[in-house]
């Protein structure tokens, strides 16, 4: 899996101490302020109790009391519940019938034997406090004092600190989402000027004084730039410089071959034998210079515009002494696509030059349309391509089996190699099957943009 | 017999291509620096010049210069550097033509041969004179004016120029004007570009507006009123 990006940690790691101390924070004054209104609240329930016990044991204290009565006197207020315990027999007000439940037995006994005593319990109408007030005569007065206006007050409190508490999270969260972009900004100049450079402006650095606490990345990464961009103007001049050593020579055997050759009547049969394998050797030599300069030359972009890719294919068919007729253009006979023709001639060339060395000559040349690319195929008749020399022979310097067994050594090697960079500036491919029939079919696929 | 200047610094190239050249049937003379090579032409003009880049003193660009403030001389770069923006330099400099060492002598002839072929042709046939506004073409003269006043072009510019007029307002594409300006069945479509750049500073009056010879994006150009 994927580590998450630091900007993620980051704020997470806020949020999580955001929630951390929040949280406790509000657990914290959520346990002191309910501990302190329940205290207040049970302070008050004692007192309303005795109060009430006090006028309860006043209307008991007549010869003949009137229990009902003395309870209905009492001011108990919506949420207090008054009950009386006398000789075995419960008493309270009509409305407070069926209450008996609530009062816990462990209270009842301890009342009984004489002490004040109160316990916290959970009624059907919610929770409440129950006091009982042991009276004189074997009686004990209790009070069922509701607690809800409380417990609900205490849900008011926990809901709104559970909220601020989630609040202070994603402002944590926030905060460290907020503080990363504004610690990693430097960081998109940085990715700015590898953009550029990348892009091939080698000129592109970056100013170490707009951000002191990077001075160091700034520096060594314009140190980098300065390598590269010193490395690549040393590879361009020793290549320019190979190339102008290479051609030079060349040229001067080029010129005095081809006047060997233009007197070879006058010659020896010896002399013209040699001089035949030097014309041969010097064109070949020429031709392989060309195309490795050409390969090693890494720079050229690709320049598309239209061309008359059928019109183009059958010249070089042609120059190759082939007929015309083997140019075969998908729906119709003229095409003209956007690609580089200095580039596309090349790779026609190459395909038709290898097809001609390796497998007898081309017999088909496809000018075809795929819906986002240019399809080039080029067959041949010959042996074919082994699949597991199908890569491998647009390598550089990988000639054909066929072609070494038979001592035959005229391609300079370079030639599908070349094909392939081609494809690929263009941002296509080349690859190569079996043709219906036998034989090789080379396809080459350039994309109708550049991607 | 068509006489050819060789200025190239390189003895052996400049012995081997004279030799070459000779078989082909030109008369060649030699010359190892640029200064020698513009004296030879004020001296004894040849028909055609070949000029290496790399000289020693007045470098080949200089020397382009120089040859074609004088007159409209074909001159045709021979050179090892392949490099865009050389071919372009050389062509702005004035050369009508590059080519990159090593180049066989028969390449070398049929391009020297297109060349005067160029030169001597006259392509269209009598037409007093192609009026685009206030630019007037005279095929026959060879005369290019632009309100009333003489514009000095070069052989391949008017040639360049005279195609296009042919065809008024009718998009040609540089593959097509390789072929009928240069004769080339294809080749560097660069030196379509930059003959074109160099016509607009003679005959535009903002060449980077161009009102006459404009662009057609992805096309080529044409030749409009």
């Amino acid at each position: 899996m994927r580590r998450p990006g630091l900007r993620y940690r980051v704020a997470a790691a806020f949020a999580a101490g955001a929630l951390a101390l929040s949280a406790s924070m509000a657990a914290l004054s959520y346990e002191f302020t309910s501990q302190a209104l329940i205290a207040g609240r049970e302070r008050n329930a004692l007192r309303s109790a005795y109060l009430d016990a006090s006028v309860v044991h006043a209307g008991l204290s007549t010869e003949r009391p009137d229990i009902p009565g003395a309870l209905r006197t009492l001011n108990t207020g919506s949420t207090r519940r008054a009950l009386l315990h006398r000789e075995g027999r419960w008493y309270a007000r009509a409305a407070d019938a069926g209450l008996t439940d609530a009062i816990p037995p462990g209270l009842q006994d301890l009342v009984e034997q004489g002490e004040i005593s109160m316990q916290r319990v959970s009624t059907d109408s919610g929770p409440a406090v129950v006091v009982g007030v042991p009276l004189p005569s074997s009686s004990g007065f209790y009070v069922i004092d509701s607690m809800r206006e409380l417990d609900q007050t205490l849900r008011t409190l926990a809901l709104v600190l559970t909220l601020v508490a989630a609040g202070t999270t994603a402002a944590g969260a926030g905060f460290g989402w907020y503080l990363t972009r504004r610690v990693l900004r430097p960081l998109d100049t940085v990715t700015a000027a590898a953009r550029e450079i990348t892009a091939g402006d080698l000129d592109a650095r970056l100013d170490p004084a707009t951000e002191p606490d990077l001075e160091r990345l700034t520096t060594s990464f314009n140190e980098m730039v300065d390598q590269l961009s010193a490395r690549l103007e040393r590879d361009r001049r020793f290549a320019a410089d190979v190339s102008h050593e290479l051609r030079s020579p060349l040229q001067t055997l080029s010129a005095a071959t081809s006047v060997l050759d233009r007197h070879r009547d006058r010659l020896d049969d010896r002399t013209a034998t040699a001089v035949t394998l030097l014309s041969g050797e010097v064109t070949r030599f020429q031709r392989l210079v060309t195309d490795l300069l050409e390969l090693a030359r890494d720079d050229q972009p690709v320049r598309r515009a239209p061309v008359d890719v059928a019109d183009l294919a059958r010249e070089e068919c042609q120059a190759r002494g082939l007929p015309p007729e083997v140019v075969r253009v998908d729906g119709g006979s003229a095409a003209t696509w956007s690609i580089d023709r200095r580039r596309f001639a090349q790779i026609l060339g190459n395909l038709l030059d290898n097809a001609e060395r390796h497998g007898g000559g081309a017999i088909a040349v496809r000018l075809g349309q795929a819906p986002d690319a240019f399809v080039l195929e080029v067959d041949d008749e010959g042996p074919g391509v082994r699949p597991e020399d199908r890569i491998a022979i647009f390598d550089r310097f990988v000639r054909g089996r066929a072609a070494s067994a038979r001592g035959d050594s005229d391609g300079t090697g370079l030639g599908l190699a070349l094909v392939a960079r081609h494809a690929v500036a263009h941002g296509g491919q080349v690859t190569v099957t079996d043709r219906p029939g036998g034989g090789a079919r080379f396809r080459v696929e350039l994309p109708r943009t550049q991607p | 017999m068509e006489q050819v200047l060789l200025i190239e610094d390189d003895d052996r190239i400049r012995l081997s291509l004279t030799l070459g050249l000779e078989d082909e049937g030109y008369t060649v003379r030699g010359a190892a620096t640029a200064e020698e090579g513009l004296r030879e032409q004020r001296r004894a003009p040849a028909d055609t010049v070949l000029v290496d880049l790399m000289l020693p003193g007045v470098d080949g660009y200089e020397c382009i210069r120089q040859l074609r403030a004088r007159d409209s001389v074909p001159i045709v770069v021979v050179s090892a550097r392949d490099d865009t923006h050389d071919i372009v330099a050389a062509l702005e400099a004035g050369a009508d033509d590059y080519v990159v060492k090593p180049v066989a002598v028969k390449e070398l002839s049929a391009r020297l041969r297109a060349l005067r072929r160029r030169a001597r042709a006259s392509t269209v046939a009598a037409v007093p004179a192609l009026v685009f506004d206030d630019l007037e073409i005279r095929p026959e003269a060879g005369e290019v004016t632009v309100r009333g006043e003489a514009v000095a072009v070069t052989r391949t510019e008017f040639r360049l120029l005279c195609e296009l007029a042919e065809h008024p307002g009718r998009v040609l594409s540089r593959a097509q004007l390789l072929e009928r300006v240069w004769e080339y069945a294809y080749g560097d479509e660069r030196l379509v570009d930059v003959h074109v750049g160099r016509l607009r500073q003679k005959i535009e009056d903002d060449p980077a507006a161009p009102r006459h010879l404009v662009t057609v994006r992805g096309m080529g150009y044409k030749l409009q009123r």
